[in-house]
């Protein structure tokens, strides 16, 4: 069998380069969509982040104007200027319940609802309320 | 047999070709990567490397019960670069349309003045390209190096909030930069000011919390090392380091806002009326230590803290000393019934101004009015100053100066936010002959307004010297407490029923003594007044005082420590006794924390009874 010609191997190489300048071409494509993906998603995420810092930004003024409008003087100022007339409590104006006034809350609702007052004296039964909440 | 596609020379001389431009894309990467390397590496790293800096936000300072005292707040630096307007211009090569532009952005700038409200014609002067002056070397930055260069930041508001900003960002006017940085918010003004301190324009703490506890508040920078594109925008895929910023601890006191707005409020009422020097009040809680609110006049407001002298700045109640006056005659009672000297019902001569003290005659100091015989409770009721200096006797100097230190006098009471002083007091060596029957009167010691509260909080808590608190607790930004601050105990200075007899006797200062008439009926009220001659020109002034009145309520159980203290103050054709100056404000004051904090009367005992039977303790 006789050797091929020199021609042939020359077109092989440049078959050869060919196929690989084709494989080069989409590694490297490929390599370009990569980025190209990992560009956006980078963008996306930094995008996230300032989206994320601009609330927090607007949460802390947010936060200093409600700290503001509850400031004692503030609301003093509200008092006047909505003309509530409120004023800080003074003890000869209260009444201290030594009581629980849940006890008495309970023992009134109980009255009214058994009606105790209305029933004459003679025809009360001899029974005792006892409230279950309080055993 | 073929031979091939290589045969044909067309396709030799591409092939040669394609060879040849890849030796052409080698030697210039070889250029570009070995021969230039080191220039264009500094070229890149110049141009394109980005190093940002993301500012960690401060922590708030809360009050003990979470309303925001200090605050970081996002700002907007507003500024403009008037050679981009101009370059964006005239890239328009279209004459009209670039006059189009240009009244546009005309029309925008006069939106931007409306906004600012400022005058249109002062924006346009911001708007108005200008050059500025820098040296030879340094004009580098545009075609010729005549040490001018293009003046591209140009200053228009600082201290835009986020909306305001965001209605100019919407005009989408060109040259519009903006540098977000946080501000420091005080919310409450001059609530608290000499508590809390301020943070500076350079964004460093001056004092109080501020300056104290910067390591919990200011949090730590992070940074972001990265690339941009000719258009500085960033290449979010080139981050290579991403430290991201960690915000600081929010800081919790013990300062309640309403307790302290309270007490700033009196302090405006006894400056309107009374046009003192200084004054001071103080709040706190006898068994814990916890101060509940803390205020001096004169004070500032904390968001305008440049306009304030710095005499408006210092915190009087640690920083500066005053004779305690009459308030320290506790020390004197205390010690004497502590020591099983005295009781109660002990019998001493008021009325003789000479003494025979260790073999020789003291002359004793005067008191307001003639007393005559008087037992300790009436000495600490009607405040004789003949009668403190003879317990004062009994005890000895040795002993009697102990229990001063005791008290916690001499010696800084551990405020937890520095500036404290820790007052004058000289060992008995270095008394003379009169110290023995002056000190027992609060004269020949100076001390704190502090440390005379702390002193008085002792006496209420059943004996025990405590450390004054203002810090509760340390949060970190996600709300989990990282450091509380418990109660601290210096001492003891009394035993409890010696405290408790002495808090017995205080009740009487304001039932028959010499703050009668300021009681409040089933809250018993246990105080001692004090009035100080101030020391002018090294003599006792006849004619300026430091008033005071110092207590505790309710006398048997109690609950709230209160320090009033008027230096200086002005009363029209009178003396500024404690009990004219000092005495009413602090019963205003518990009218309405005894209100605010839902204080619960004492029953009324019987008569004769002991009102304080175990020395405040529960």
């Amino acid at each position: 069998m006789r050797p091929p010609p020199p021609n042939a191997l020359v077109s092989k190489l440049i078959a050869l380069t060919l196929t690989f300048l084709v494989f080069a071409g989409t590694l490297g494509l490929g390599a370009v969509w990569v980025r190209q993906e990992i560009f956006q998603t980078a963008n996306r995420s930094r995008g996230l982040e300032v989206k994320l810092a601009d609330i927090e930004r607007r949460l802390d003024e947010v936060n200093a104007e409600v700290a503001t409008a509850l400031n004692p003087d503030a609301l003093l100022r509200q008092n006047k200027h909505m003309r509530l007339g409120l004023v800080m409590p003074q003890e000869v104006r209260v009444a201290r319940v030594e009581l629980s006034p849940e006890r008495m809350l309970a023992a009134r609702r109980n009255r009214e609802i058994f009606n105790v007052a209305a029933i004459d004296a003679s025809e009360r039964p001899a029974v005792r309320f006892v409230q279950a909440s309080l055993r | 047999m073929s031979k091939g596609f290589a045969a044909n020379p067309r396709m030799t001389l591409l092939a040669a070709g394609v060879l040849g431009c890849f030796v052409a894309v080698a030697v210039r990467l070889v250029s570009l990567h070995v021969v230039d390397r080191d220039e264009l590496l500094k070229f890149v790293e110049k141009a394109r490397n980005q190093i940002t800096v993301e500012q960690a936000r401060r922590g708030a300072i809360l009050d003990a019960r979470g309303n925001v005292l200090a605050i970081s707040r996002s700002e907007v630096t507003l500024a403009v670069d008037p050679w981009a307007a101009v370059e964006y211009l005239e890239a328009d090569r279209n004459p009209a349309r670039r006059e189009r532009k240009r009244a546009e952005e005309q029309a925008k700038r006069a939106q931007l003045a409306a906004i600012l409200g400022l005058p249109a014609a002062e924006v346009d002067r911001f708007f108005t390209p200008l050059r500025r002056n820098v040296p030879l070397e340094k004009d580098l930055h545009d075609d010729a190096q005549d040490g001018l260069i293009r003046d591209r930041w140009v200053k228009i508001r600082e201290g835009l909030d986020e909306s305001t900003y965001d209605r100019i960002a919407a005009l989408n006017l060109r040259g519009i930069v903006r540098d977000r940085h946080y501000q420091r918010v005080y919310p409450g003004g001059q609530l608290a000011s000499h508590l809390l301190g301020f943070v500076n324009r350079e964004n460093s703490p001056v004092t109080g919390v501020e300056y104290h506890f910067d390591m919990y508040l200011r949090g730590q920078d992070g940074w972001i090392e990265t690339e941009r594109d000719g258009a500085r925008r960033e290449l979010a895929q080139f981050r290579s380091r991403d430290v991201p910023a960690q915000d600081g601890s929010d800081v919790v006191l013990t300062i309640d806002s309403v307790v302290q707005h309270i007490i700033e409020e009196e302090l405006q009422g006894i400056a309107a009326k009374f046009r003192p020097n200084f004054a001071t009040i103080i709040v706190s809680e006898p068994h814990t230590g916890r101060i509940l609110g803390l205020a001096n006049y004169p004070s500032f407001d904390l968001n305008h803290y440049g306009q304030a002298p710095l005499s408006a700045q210092r915190n009087y109640a640690v920083t500066d000393v005053i004779e305690p006056g009459s308030t320290f005659k506790i020390v004197a009672a205390g010690a004497a019934l502590n020591e099983g000297l005295v009781t109660p019902f002990t019998m001493f001569d008021c009325g003789n101004p000479v003494i025979d003290y260790k073999g020789r005659s003291l002359k004793l100091p005067r008191d307001d009015e003639p007393f005559g015989v008087l037992n300790v409770a009436g000495i600490v009721s009607h405040s004789s100053n003949r009668g403190a200096a003879q317990l004062a006797m009994m005890l000895g100097e040795q002993r009697f100066y102990d229990y001063v230190c005791k008290y916690g006098f001499g010696a800084p009471t551990g405020f937890q936010l520095g500036g404290e002083v820790r007052g004058l007091l000289e060992p008995p060596l270095r008394w003379d002959g009169l110290t023995i029957s002056r000190m027992p009167m609060g004269h020949a010691i100076a001390a704190t307004p502090l440390q005379i509260h702390m002193a008085m909080a002792a006496v209420a808590n059943g004996g025990t010297l405590l450390r004054p608190q203002v810090i509760r607790e340390v949060r970190d930004p996600a709300g989990r407490v990282v450091r509380t601050f418990e109660p601290e105990q210096r001492g003891r200075v009394l035993h409890p029923q010696a405290a408790a007899t002495l808090a017995r006797l205080l009740a009487g200062v304001v039932r028959e003594g010499t703050a009668k008439g300021f009681d409040l009926p089933g809250f018993e009220i246990a105080g001692k007044t004090g009035t100080t001659q101030k020391i002018v020109d090294g003599k006792y002034s006849s004619s300026r005082h430091i008033g005071s009145f110092v207590g505790f309520f309710p006398a048997s159980r109690p609950e709230l420590v209160l320090t009033v203290i008027v230096d200086d103050a002005q009363v029209a054709g009178g003396t500024a006794w404690g009990r004219v100056v000092a005495a009413p404000a602090f019963k205003h004051i518990a009218e309405q924390l005894i209100q605010y904090l839902d204080i619960k009367p004492v029953i009324q005992p019987a008569p004769g009874r002991l009102l304080a039977q175990t020395g405040g303790g529960e």
